[in-house]
């Protein structure tokens, strides 16, 4: 321009001159950046009215003023002077910085220092321009929280994420899915491929073919892999991520686990599995009782024809027997379909417990020890003693014969949980606000885990055929379910198996003594020490008065006593000090006519003929016998002593 | 002699506990279900009941409420063996509605004749 320009006097030159600041000035004075001339001393030149606006001043007070005056001194010194020497060796510097501005508060810029050299070369000052650029990187920070967001969710939930390649190479894993897979860091993952955690190569073929068509699916139940080999039910969903172009760059999988879904599933399978088969059987056996009942009353009738103790007496009673086993049978299964009425009394669970621990620590074998721990000593259920103990039996000797070939430890413990901790483990209603949990640990040999789901169906064995009706968890199920309490089991093949028992606290404590005038007199000839407890604990709570006997002398003694003279006799045919021989001798002897009741072990019945034979005995009960049973055997034999007198 | 009618559907049962009436000489009727048990009902000469719970058509519980109703000082004895509704609940019904006694099957006949002589007191010394 200058060249184009002709000046024909010096007036004109300077109004050109003039003319061509106000525009410079213009043009600089409405830029949106704060524009300033700042020479070697650090001290503003100039300004433009952004900056003046900008710092609420005006343009005179500005000019003059040092850079340190008007950023503070440690702003200056930290950042803006360092940069301000760069440029005055000649180079443009640019920075990103935040000031704190006396009306706008802190804002970030940018600021950018040009050098501006005159004829000589030399840099006397630079030129300064600051863009508020603010806005710009607040929305960048915001864009990185959202993203660290999003990452703290990707990382937190309990979803596994996966990304892989279309060949199924990951790129990339969550936590989660780490923890999932079991596996050890994100780095060992990241080298594998997917169909690695697939049961086979096929599946996840079929499911990436899928993907590549309809880009989303979800693929329902998968049973993965994980690292350590073991099987973990999934629900996978995948999506194709495509790049610019359109290709497929990546899929994403989400992986949920199943396996609590699972596990309620199957119990609630289970439960119902059994409540069918109760049902059935249970109908069989109403239909089989009938026909016992048949059988049974011919058989009576039969007996009342024949003359006592002749050889067809004999095989009457034989039929009798098998009716009796066939009834204890039959009642094992209603028990386990609960159709058989438990008589239910306030009974402890640690004494019932110490006592099946103790009945079987006779019996031990060597290589086996029974550790025990109860917490709550005070809790009681509402139940039968009887049963509760055949419940823990049958557990516990379960248990020592998973341990019977290499010995191990079977740990008792029982402690009282809350119905939180109830409601979370068995996720079903509960009926109390405190429930008993015993639990019942073995080091045997454990069970299949596909055989664990059928352990609870009656003739279900594990053992070999022949050995045992198989009825015995399937009746513990039935009692435990009739208490409205629940059992459950975890097993690991060679290291053993743990049955959880859970029953509800009953809060009552309501005497069930009776009236103590009326409370009749039995005399308890002890078999086992541990079992006859469990019994005299069940007579004495339900309102008899019990005294005990062991030896004949004391028998002896009880029965000759006038004053004192007892209503009823039950005899446990186990007890190691009175034979049968002796307690038909002293009945003989001593003209006893009290009522008795003989209880004895199922197959032992050949040793106890000679006392059924004798007419003592008015009752037979073939063990396990239950509360009611014995109640029921009470009831009668004293109602017929009644009508003997009459 | 006291008259006994016997309401059972399985015909061996009912047959042998005839047998066993008819042994010690009660007179003995029979149905063999609840509807024709309240249908041929004899109030005037039926003494005892003995009725089974679970049967076709009308099932004891019924018997018990309308047999009860003819006759209030009726002696009903209920039987059972093993309730399918529940644990033994349909026994314990049987008590609340009125039964005079029960027993599950299968059971002692001659504790079931027992009973029924000491509620017809007519008991027979002679074969205890």
């Amino acid at each position: 321009m200058k060249k184009k320009l002709i000046v024909s006097d010096e007036n004109d030159y300077l109004k050109f001159l003039k003319a061509e600041k106000e525009i410079s000035d213009k043009i600089i004075n409405h830029s949106r950046s704060m524009i300033s001339v700042i020479n070697r001393n650090y001290i503003y030149e100039k300004v433009n009215s952004t900056f003046c606006n900008t710092h609420r001043v005006t343009y005179d007070s500005m000019v003059g003023k040092s850079l340190g005056e008007v950023w503070g001194y440690e702003t200056f010194n930290s950042i803006i002077k360092k940069n301000i020497d760069l440029c005055f060796t000649g180079r443009t510097v640019r920075y990103e910085a935040s000031f704190d501005l006396p009306q706008l508060g802190k804002r970030y810029f940018e600021v950018v220092f040009r050098p501006v050299s005159e004829d000589n070369n030399e840099i006397n000052y630079i030129l300064a321009e600051t863009f508020d650029i603010d806005d710009l990187i607040r929305s960048r920070l915001i864009a990185i929280e959202n993203e660290e967001a999003l990452r703290r969710l990707e990382t937190n939930l309990p979803i596994g994420f996966l990304r892989c390649d279309t060949e199924g190479r990951i790129m990339h894993a969550n936590k989660t899915f780490l923890r999932l897979m079991d596996c050890n860091d994100e780095f060992s993952v990241t080298s594998m491929n997917i169909k690695q955690f697939y049961p086979g190569d096929s599946l996840f073929e079929i499911q990436l073919n899928y993907l590549l068509e309809k880009n989303s699916k979800t693929f329902g139940r998968v049973l993965l892999i994980n690292c350590k080999g073991r099987e973990v039910p999934c629900r996978i969903s995948g999506f194709m991520a495509a790049d610019d172009s359109g290709a497929t760059s990546f899929i994403d999988f989400i992986i949920e686990d199943l396996s609590y879904e699972m596990m309620l599933e199957n119990r609630l399978i289970q439960a119902q599995k059994l409540e069918t088969i109760g049902a059935l059987a249970g109908g069989i056996a109403h239909d089989f009782n009938n026909i016992l009942a048949t059988i049974s009353g011919y058989s009576e009738m039969l007996q009342d024809d024949l003359p006592k103790n002749s050889l067809l007496s004999d095989k009457v009673r034989k039929i009798q027997g098998a009716v009796n086993k066939a009834q204890s049978l039959t009642n094992q299964i209603l028990t386990f379909s609960r159709q058989v009425e438990q008589e239910k009394i306030p009974v402890s669970v640690a004494e019932v417990v110490k006592d099946t621990i103790g009945f079987l620590k006779s019996a031990l074998p060597h290589n086996i020890t029974v550790k025990s721990r109860i917490t709550r000593k005070n809790a009681n259920v509402f139940a039968d003693p009887t049963q509760l103990f055949r419940v823990f039996l049958n557990l516990m000797t379960n248990a020592i014969q998973a341990m019977e070939e290499n010995g191990g430890t079977l740990s008792v413990n029982m402690t009282v949980t809350d119905r939180k901790l109830v409601m979370h483990e068995l996720n079903k209603d509960i009926v109390a606000d405190e429930y008993v949990l015993l639990t019942f640990k073995d080091t045997g040999k454990g069970m299949d885990p596909s055989l664990l789901g059928r352990i609870f169906e009656p003739f279900f064995t594990t053992r070999e055929v022949g050995k045992g009706t198989g009825l015995g968890l399937s009746v513990i199920y039935g009692i435990i379910s009739e208490l409205e309490g629940e059992i459950l089991v975890s097993s690991q093949k060679g290291k053993g198996s743990v049955f959880y028992v859970y029953l509800p606290v009953s809060s009552q404590y309501a005497d069930f003594s009776g009236n103590l005038s009326d409370r009749k007199k039995i005399v308890l000839i002890k078999g086992n020490e541990y079992e006859s407890r469990i019994f005299s604990m069940a007579l004495e709570n339900s309102g008899f008065s019990l005294s005990f006997v062991s030896e004949q002398m004391q028998l002896i003694k009880v029965m000759s006593d006038v004053k004192e003279k007892p209503d009823l006799i039950i005899y446990m045919s186990d007890s190691k000090q009175i034979t049968p021989e002796d307690f038909i001798t002293i009945f003989r002897q001593l003209k006893i006519k009290t009522p008795s009741i003989l209880i004895t072990e199922p197959g032992h019945e050949f040793l106890e003929e000679k006392l059924l034979n004798s007419g003592i005995i008015n009752q037979h009960l073939i063990q396990p016998v239950s509360l009611k049973e014995i109640r029921n055997a009470i009831q009668i034999s004293l109602r017929t002593e009644k009508n003997d007198k009459t | 002699m006291p008259c006994v009618l016997i309401v059972e559907d399985d015909k061996e049962l009912r047959e042998m506990i005839k047998i066993a009436l008819i042994r010690r000489k009660f007179t003995v009727l029979e149905a063999e279900n609840g509807r024709e048990a309240i249908l041929h009902f004899k109030p005037s000469i039926t003494d005892v009941v003995v009725t089974d719970i679970i049967m076709p058509e009308e099932d004891g519980l019924n018997v018990i409420i309308k047999l009860k109703e003819f006759k209030p000082d009726l002696k009903i004895i209920a039987i059972s063996g093993g309730g399918k509704a529940g644990p033994g609940s349909y026994l314990k019904l049987a008590k609340a509605l009125g039964a005079n006694a029960i027993f599950s099957k299968p059971f002692s006949v001659n504790d079931l004749i027992a009973k029924i002589e000491e509620f017809t007191g007519s008991e027979q010394p002679a074969d205890l």
